[in-house]
């Protein structure tokens, strides 16, 4: 977010803030391609880096809909490597942008006949169901791609994703057991799942909510939606325990009361107002 | 059919919302001026003086809604306003219905507090960096359903609401758009946008002045 002066940055910097926006998956068109006007000239002196560069300008260009830039480095790219299933991955990209879907779909088929463990092209094509709006299409095809790839983190976040939008709970639910089984230090795991949980309700998953939101907070004390999370489904149980005294309640009311002491001082009026009182 | 109205900042900050996050699904509440809503009146008079960005992600999740509109609520009150509507832009470029739009769930409760709430969908085909339209879409809630207002009528209270806006996000004001998800990542940013609202009424002021240039 700090970076709005790109005119003061050298040229290193550009490319090292280039590597780190492809590290993190950011996703900022726009300014992928200011910076790569301003390295042009030393281009040809970057080695292998310059591949990947290119492959994030081309996906920029995409985003901005500038589909002759894209196309053109694609060409580039084809004259070097005449036959890669990467290049020719980027043309499905560019079709798919340019809504051919059945082009972008006959080129992704010949990617995963000629090499069956591509993955990125299977899954392109889940996107393109998902372009088109068949979210119940996307979801089966989905389902079949991780029978085959079943470790693919993101596939199964997607799958989790998907299924909320479907409103089918519980098997979101199932996907972000699956996330934890594969990160199981991830705070944002366990936060996903307990905000699923929250939201199908009933007293079992509050219970269930409640745990996973702890563990969040646990392994990152400073997931403010964890800790707002623990608040709300502490106060639902102290308010459906009504037997006072039981040792579940006493338990919810002392996390409410310690979500609402660690929580930050405007926040904590938001918790008030809709804090139980004993 | 009681007609419905929205302030410049109101309006500038749900376009700079699904502008800044062009890739995702939006939402936020829209609020409209206490005292000068009558409760109960179904089909009154509406303006809409500001609004709220919630979320860019987990829409299909209620705890941070359940915190956001509380804490909305809170802060309506305390400056005399009411929750009076929800607004939501779609993921898919092409879906610009209600049907679509995720949070339908908040905008059936934003009726039942106050009946005469509109659901305001942002027509992401008609989104660009010249507004020539305004490129959203109100709908008023009758029968059990989202019906829509006759589509290119949307009154602003201000002139040059269009070309304000246009203007903003030539700036790349979107940038410093500030939505709940953003606020709870990290709790120093602002989700009231005081300083995209001080933008607007500065443009405002100058663009007043050029009017009675004109006149004059």
């Amino acid at each position: 977010m700090s970076y709005n002066n790109y005119e003061d940055l050298s040229r290193n910097e550009i490319i090292d803030l280039l590597r780190q926006w492809r590290d993190n998956n950011e996703r900022k068109g726009e300014e992928v391609l200011t910076l790569f006007d301003t390295i042009i000239p030393v281009f040809n002196k970057l080695g292998s880096e310059k591949y990947l560069i290119l492959e994030q300008v081309i996906y920029a260009a995409l985003d901005c809909h500038y589909y002759e830039t894209a196309m053109w480095w694609i060409m580039l790219l084809n004259m070097e490597f005449p036959g890669s299933l990467r290049v020719m991955r980027y043309k499905a990209a560019c079709l798919e942008a340019e809504e051919k879907y059945d082009e972008a779909l006959e080129i992704l088929d010949n990617i995963i006949k000629s090499d069956e463990t591509n993955a990125a092209a299977r899954k392109r094509r889940i996107c393109i169901l998902k372009a088109q709006g068949l979210i119940t299409d996307a979801i089966k095809e989905l389902v079949d791609y991780l029978k085959k790839f079943m470790s693919d983190m993101e596939a199964w976040q997607e799958l989790s994703e998907l299924y909320l939008q479907v409103q089918e709970y519980s098997k979101a639910a199932f996907c972000a057991e699956e996330l934890i089984l594969h990160q199981p230090h991830n705070h944002l795991m366990h936060q996903r799942l307990a905000d699923i949980r929250y939201t199908m309700g009933g007293m079992e998953n509050m219970e269930l909510a409640k745990s996973y939101y702890c563990q969040a907070i646990k392994l990152n004390p400073d997931n403010t939606r964890a800790l707002l999370g623990l608040f709300l489904v502490t106060n639902a149980l102290v308010g459906q325990y009504k037997s006072a005294g039981g040792a579940k309640r006493s338990e919810a009311w002392r996390l409410s009361q310690w979500a609402q002491r660690s929580a930050a001082p405007d926040l904590a009026a938001a918790m008030l107002t809709l804090a139980i009182t004993d | 059919m009681g007609e419905v109205s929205l302030e410049t900042s109101a309006y500038a900050k749900i376009i700079l919302h699904a502008a800044k996050y062009p890739h995702c699904a939006v939402n936020g509440v829209l609020l409209a001026d206490g005292s000068k809503v009558k409760s109960g009146n179904k089909n009154q008079e509406l303006d809409i003086v500001d609004s709220i960005p919630l979320f860019h992600h987990s829409h299909y999740v209620s705890p941070m809604a359940e915190i956001a509109l509380t804490q909305i609520e809170l802060q309506a009150q305390s400056d005399n306003r009411v929750i009076a509507g929800y607004y939501a832009a779609c993921e898919n470029f092409r879906d610009n219905t209600v049907e679509k739009c995720p949070g339908q769930k908040i905008a059936e409760k934003i009726v039942e507090y106050f009946p005469s709430a509109v659901f305001i969908v942002v027509d992401n085909k008609r989104m660009v960096q010249h507004l020539d339209t305004p490129a959203i879409k109100i709908h008023k809630y009758s029968e059990g359903k989202w019906k829509p207002k006759d589509a290119n009528k949307v009154l602003f209270q201000t002139p040059y609401v269009l070309e304000t806006v246009s203007h903003l996000l030539q700036r790349r004001v979107q940038k410093d758009l500030v939505d709940f998800d953003n606020y709870l990542d990290d709790s120093t940013q602002d989700w009231s946008n005081l300083g995209i609202e001080k933008l607007i009424a500065s443009i405002n002021a100058s663009n007043t002045i050029e009017k009675e240039k004109d006149s004059e």
